[in-house]
């Protein structure tokens, strides 16, 4: 029961959020309503006890991810003439159509499973981590490889410049 | 802070008022501060033991009270209580202190008086160490006109202070700041939150501030707010990789994230008694790297770039009133936050070196005499006062570092943030990590600890002349450069 009303409350609020990313007129505010809807989806997986999952979506994603963003979105200093209009394009139609038929094909597949009974504890630290490092160690240790080349491709790119 | 500068003619208002207190003493005179004697040493120590036991005291009466009284021991409820007596009482209170006490020990630190004008009811001898300035801070930080400057993102700027203040005060959320005990059928904890991520909560609550301070400077429509909060992200972001990655040693010695059973570690012993299991005693360099990381995630000096009030006045040069308050009260609430953290990191958390929590239990209620319950009260006390003795040590430490070192450069704070602390973190964690490999009895890691402790004393012994210290050489390699800005 408690966790029905949780999920209607965060549900709500990530979407009026997940809104307020493509509604806002100034970058700033939309970065700030993709931060509010990422805590709004963290919370969401603390309900369904993916604790690992929610920390690091605050660590990486709201904490990190986002405030390179916002740095970004300050340097660039957008006056008001600047700011995006309202405007029906080719690409936003597009853009429309493809993300409502991702919608209704993930609607269809979430629609026909069951839903978990009891507590679940394959989304705890511990239990996520075992995982990774037995099971997944290759994945993860290629995940980082390829993280690692992704950063010196980086300085590299940017070597030039400073 | 930017408050903390007195103007000028309160200064000479506090130096006319030290000459006459001088003056006054006659027989003393001016070497009175200088001179300590075992009565005044001994009248301090009294006077410091009776403040943080009436702490304990608090947090003890009102976590454990209350859940006797209500019947909600070993229930979530027990978060509740201690929302109200660790988070409120202890933390809020501390960094409410601490807005005089960081002007009463910067001043001492410069032979000045400090705060001294607010007395209770006018009374001369009713200064209360300052104290009563607490009260006359506040009023005026509620009465000021509070100012949103023309072409400011008022939103934004509205909201800035409250996202500079939550992830501050949610620190403390996971940090267990005494003993779980069971007397009298009531079984409470001193943890607002006990849950699985532990130290990773800690890392992303800390990674959320950054918010506050940049969107403070951006939003505010000014040049050096917008320096402050462009620095502000830049060295936060910096520093976060080197404080998770000096931790990771940490996590990886006490085989656990979670920051109860990592005091409860601590609460033992090594080598058959020997040594009191520390984190200090495994990671000294650890620490150290930590502590400058932190210090650069709590914006102070000598890592107060963001704010530099002698050159850019900072993210907040806009703010006024209660909304000003907000960044100042956050920046101290960080401070009490960071101290129980190092404590519970580091140094035992609520034990007491070589006597673990059941001897001194069973001690109390065998010997002493006290029965089980009370024992098991007594003990919590106990633990409870050597936590906050051993926290607001280092608060102490913090307030004089502030007041001891220069600000670095700009340069200087990225140099050192990832050329210096981020290789020497992966060091520390490469060589934790073999150690516990290959002695999982932990014994390797605490001779490679105290090895590293040795050699710690040694080179800060031998480091006494000027020249060989880390801002000297950073200065020898670039002469010629001012003070950059971002």
């Amino acid at each position: 029961m408690t966790e029905a009303v949780l999920f209607w409350i965060l549900a709500v609020l990530a979407v009026i959020g997940g809104i307020g990313v493509i509604a806002s007129r100034r970058a700033m505010y939309s970065a700030m309503s993709l931060v509010w809807t990422l805590f709004c989806l963290a919370s969401l997986y603390v309900l369904l006890r993916a604790h690992l999952l929610a920390a690091l979506q605050v660590l990486v994603y709201a904490g990190a991810i986002m405030m390179l963003f916002v740095f970004v979105v300050m340097l660039l200093s957008m006056t008001d003439e600047e700011k995006g209009k309202a405007r029906a394009s080719g690409y936003g139609i597009a853009g429309s159509l493809a993300a409502g038929t991702i919608l209704v094909g993930v609607a269809f597949a979430v629609a026909g499973q069951p839903s978990p009974e009891g507590p679940l504890a394959v989304g705890t630290v511990r239990a996520v981590a075992l995982e990774l490092y037995t099971e997944h160690v290759l994945a993860f240790q290629v995940t980082a490889v390829l993280l690692l080349a992704a950063i010196i491709g980086a300085t590299v790119v940017a070597i030039r410049r400073i | 802070m930017a408050a903390v500068n007195p103007p000028a003619s309160e200064i000479g208002g506090l130096q006319e008022e030290t000459l006459q207190s001088r003056r006054a003493v006659g027989g003393e005179g001016s070497g009175r501060r200088s001179r300590l004697s075992p009565l005044r040493l001994a009248r301090a120590v009294v006077l410091v033991g009776v403040v943080f036991g009436a702490a304990a005291g608090l947090i003890l009466t009102i976590v454990f009270g209350l859940a006797h009284l209500l019947g909600i021991g070993g229930t979530e409820w027990v978060g509740l209580l201690n929302i109200v007596g660790v988070a409120f009482i202890l933390v809020m209170m501390t960094a409410t202190l601490l807005i005089v006490a960081e002007r009463k020990w910067s001043a001492r630190m410069q032979n000045r008086v400090g705060p001294s004008r607010a007395r209770l009811f006018r009374n001369e001898k009713w200064a209360f160490y300052g104290i009563p300035h607490l009260a006359a801070d506040g009023l005026k930080m509620i009465f000021k006109e509070d100012f949103v400057p023309p072409g400011a993102a008022r939103l934004v700027f509205s909201l800035a202070p409250v996202l500079a203040f939550v992830p501050a005060f949610a620190l403390i959320a996971v940090v267990p700041v005494g003993p779980d005990i069971m007397a009298f059928g009531t079984e409470v904890r001193f943890q607002v939150a006990r849950i699985d991520m532990g130290i990773l909560f800690i890392f992303a609550v800390a990674s959320v501030a950054v918010f506050g301070a940049t969107l403070a400077g951006w939003s505010a429509n000014n040049n050096f707010g917008m320096l402050g909060a462009l620095r502000a992200a830049a060295q936060m972001i910096s520093y976060e990789v080197a404080l998770a990655l000096t931790l990771v040693g940490v996590i990886i010695v006490f085989q656990t994230i979670r920051l109860e059973e990592i005091a409860a570690f601590q609460d033992g012993t090594m080598w058959g008694g020997l040594i009191p299991a520390w984190g200090i005693f495994f990671q000294p360099f650890a620490l150290i790297l930590f502590l400058a990381a932190a210090f650069a995630e709590v914006k102070r000096a000598p890592f107060d770039l963001p704010e530099a009030e002698s050159e850019i006045i900072g993210y907040f040069v806009e703010y006024s009133g209660m909304k000003f308050g907000l960044f100042m009260f956050a920046e101290f609430i960080e401070i009490v936050a960071l101290s129980a953290l190092i404590v519970v990191l580091f140094f035992g958390g609520w034990s007491i070196p070589w006597v673990s929590h059941e001897a001194l239990q069973s001690w109390l209620a065998i010997d002493v005499g006290l029965g089980t319950d009370w024992a098991a009260l007594a003990a919590a006390f106990v633990g409870l006062f050597a936590f906050i003795a051993k926290m607001m040590f280092f608060v102490w430490l913090q307030m004089v570092i502030r007041w001891s070192f220069p600000r670095f450069r700009y340069d200087q704070i990225m140099n050192l943030g990832w050329k210096a602390l981020l290789p020497l973190s992966l060091v520390n964690l490469v060589v934790t990590a073999a150690a516990v490999v290959l002695d999982p009895t932990l014994s390797l890691a605490l001779a490679i600890g105290l090895g590293q402790a040795f050699l710690l004393i040694v080179v800060i012994i031998s480091a006494d002349s000027p020249k060989r210290g880390m801002m000297a050489a950073a200065q020898h390699d670039h002469p010629q450069e001012v003070s950059c800005s971002t």
